[in-house]
């Protein structure tokens, strides 16, 4: 066996595969699995009611089709104000997060104390969840499309401000000590090293951003924030399941179209940027 | 390029010995954090205006820290630096700023602005003197800044490459754009961090001959970093070397040679 002869003529014992696990990640493991069996049943997980339900889906499933459009127009517009939302959302947002970002970042901003309240408040933007917002919203400007679009806003914020602010961190040092050795101001420096470095990242963070907003538009409807979520809502209740299976296709139309322009539009823009 | 005024290169020729001081570094000592041994201690020396200063020494003596303790883009321990007379040790904020804008730097790593391009970058030099939008980019800068611009850019012999992106240069062009970004700022002292190492030896006699014809002109203080020993011979009026974190070496180019020197590049 070579091998074998090999590993002898070292010197150094061979290493074993695997490690023991300690005493510490083994016990971690069992309160892991136990509290995971727990929240099986919190999570209502029961096969019986699966079983009992699917009659009920079979039969929803069944009246889908065909898909109505008796409502075309009115669903059309809808997607349409859906989308608008979306965009607006997103761009008044991407334009909100540049200021943000820049009091953010480590090497943009001010103070230390302005860095750590701007990257609290785009947490805290962050961490509510957008139908939090999309309620808080309607109750405050009232029910339709301007409540979706606020939430939109605020969402974008929490997400492209913390995306901007780290790409703005990223970018290559050098350039900016090369102006600080000659005594540039903070905002000149931001505006021709940080800005320009940060731009590829900062455009693929708006179009995710404009994505993640049009999904969210759909269902932002569901608490009369706009858009096509008040359809789906209504078509439901009123048991007209081929509606809602037509209001779904176009739905999965608009997600599908907008993710497909938005990744043809960043492979151009990362192809640009080499 | 030959429509561009030169005004610098045709002022008269004067070099009488200077006796006011331009860079005066007394007692410099500088130690990393983490480390024991300091880079270099108790540095001291003094550069007159115009005079042109090669420092040289081995491969992490200590020569690029060195040099950014001189304008604070690294804190010195200890030690005290004087630009034109004035000591930089206590300035911070926009004092710090105004006495930094007389100083030219070009560094090791030539720190340009990736995604611009070369013009626009050699404008940025312009921003040590003004600020503001008109000097972001060459797109909306003055017609006379852009004139200065591209003037420089064709003393490092890169005019006809202005509208070229940085990152697409290579790594010899983009050291000349760095070094025509320097000249755009006009400074009275220029600090050089191997200026040439990435030239092939034409431009690098190139750069050596238009620094020295800058130094004369202009009456420039320079303070370089170099490898080449006939470089530091024939360009520096005065050499010094760092060598076992200290100073171990001051004196008139004219009195070293290759053979006295090779021990600062060992
Ligand atoms: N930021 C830093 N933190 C810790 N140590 C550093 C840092 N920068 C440089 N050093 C160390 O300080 C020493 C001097 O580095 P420096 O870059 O000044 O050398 P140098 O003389 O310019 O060398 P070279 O000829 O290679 O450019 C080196 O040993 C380096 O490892
Ligand atoms: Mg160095």
């Amino acid at each position: 066996m070579p091998e074998a002869q090999l590993s002898n003529d070292g010197k150094a014992p061979f290493p074993p595969r695997f490690q023991r696990p300690g005493w510490l990640s083994t016990a971690l493991f069992a309160l892991f699995l136990g509290f995971f069996l727990w929240s099986l049943a919190g999570a209502g997980m029961s096969i019986r009611e699966l079983v009992n339900g699917l009659p009920n889906i079979a039969t929803i499933a069944g009246e889908m089709f065909p898909p109505s459009t008796d409502r075309a127009g009115p669903i059309m517009a809808a997607i349409l104000v859906t989308f608008q939302m979306a965009l607006v959302g997103t761009v008044i947002g991407v334009i909100l997060s540049i200021p943000m970002a820049l009091l953010a970042g480590r090497n943009t901003s001010p103070h230390p104390l302005v860095r750590h309240v701007a990257r609290s408040i785009i947490s805290f933007l962050r961490t509510v969840p957008d139908l939090a917002w999309a309620l808080f919203f309607v109750v405050s400007v009232g029910l339709g499309p301007f409540a979706g679009t606020l939430t939109i806003i605020v969402d974008t914020i929490g997400f492209c401000g913390r995306f901007f602010a780290e790409a703005m961190e990223e970018v290559d040092p050098g350039p900016s000590e090369a102006l600080d050795s000659i005594g540039t101001s903070p905002l000149d420096r931001i505006a021709v090293v940080q800005i320009p470095g940060a731009l590829p990242s900062m455009i693929n963070t708006s179009l995710f951003s404009l994505e993640k907003a049009v999904r969210s538009s759909v269902v932002l409807g569901l608490v009369g924030a706009g858009g096509i979520g008040a359809e789906l809502a209504a078509s439901m209740e009123m048991f007209r399941y081929d509606q809602a299976a037509y209001i779904i296709l176009m739905i999965f139309i608009l997600v599908y179209a907008v993710e497909h322009l938005s990744s043809r539009l960043r492979e151009r823009l990362m192809h640009q940027s080499q | 390029m030959t429509s561009l005024a030169s005004p610098l290169l045709q002022q008269p020729v004067f070099s009488e010995p200077s006796t006011v001081s331009s860079l005066q570094v007394q007692g410099l000592t500088k130690r990393f954090q983490g480390t024991t041994a300091p880079v270099f201690r108790n540095v001291c020396f003094n550069i007159y205006k115009g005079q042109s200063v090669a420092l040289i020494g081995a491969n992490g003596a200590g020569k690029s820290t060195l040099l950014r303790c001189c304008v604070r883009l690294i804190e010195p321990d200890e030690g005290n630096i004087l630009l034109s007379g004035e000591t930089l040790s206590s300035k911070r904020g926009r004092e710090l700023k105004r006495a930094r804008n007389r100083v030219g730097f070009v560094f090791q790593k030539h720190c340009l602005v990736p995604r611009l391009s070369a013009l626009t970058n050699v404008l940025h030099g312009n921003l040590a003197h003004r600020s503001g939008p008109r000097n972001w980019s060459q797109c909306w800068a003055r017609q006379a800044d852009r004139d200065r611009a591209l003037h420089y850019l064709d003393l490092v012999g890169l005019a006809d490459l202005w509208h070229k992106r940085c990152d697409q240069l290579s790594g010899g062009q983009a050291q000349r754009v760095a070094i025509a970004r320097a000249l755009m700022q006009e400074p009275s002292i220029l600090f050089a961090d191997e200026p040439t190492a990435s030239l092939d030896p034409k431009s690098g006699q190139v750069i050596m001959e238009l620094f020295a014809r800058l130094s004369r002109a202009q009456n420039l203080t320079l303070f370089f970093v170099s490898h080449h020993v006939d470089h530091a011979l024939h360009y520096a009026d005065r050499i010094i070397g760092l060598r076992d974190s200290e100073l171990q070496l001051d004196a008139a180019s004219g009195t070293e040679n290759t053979v006295s020197l090779r021990g600062f590049y060992a």
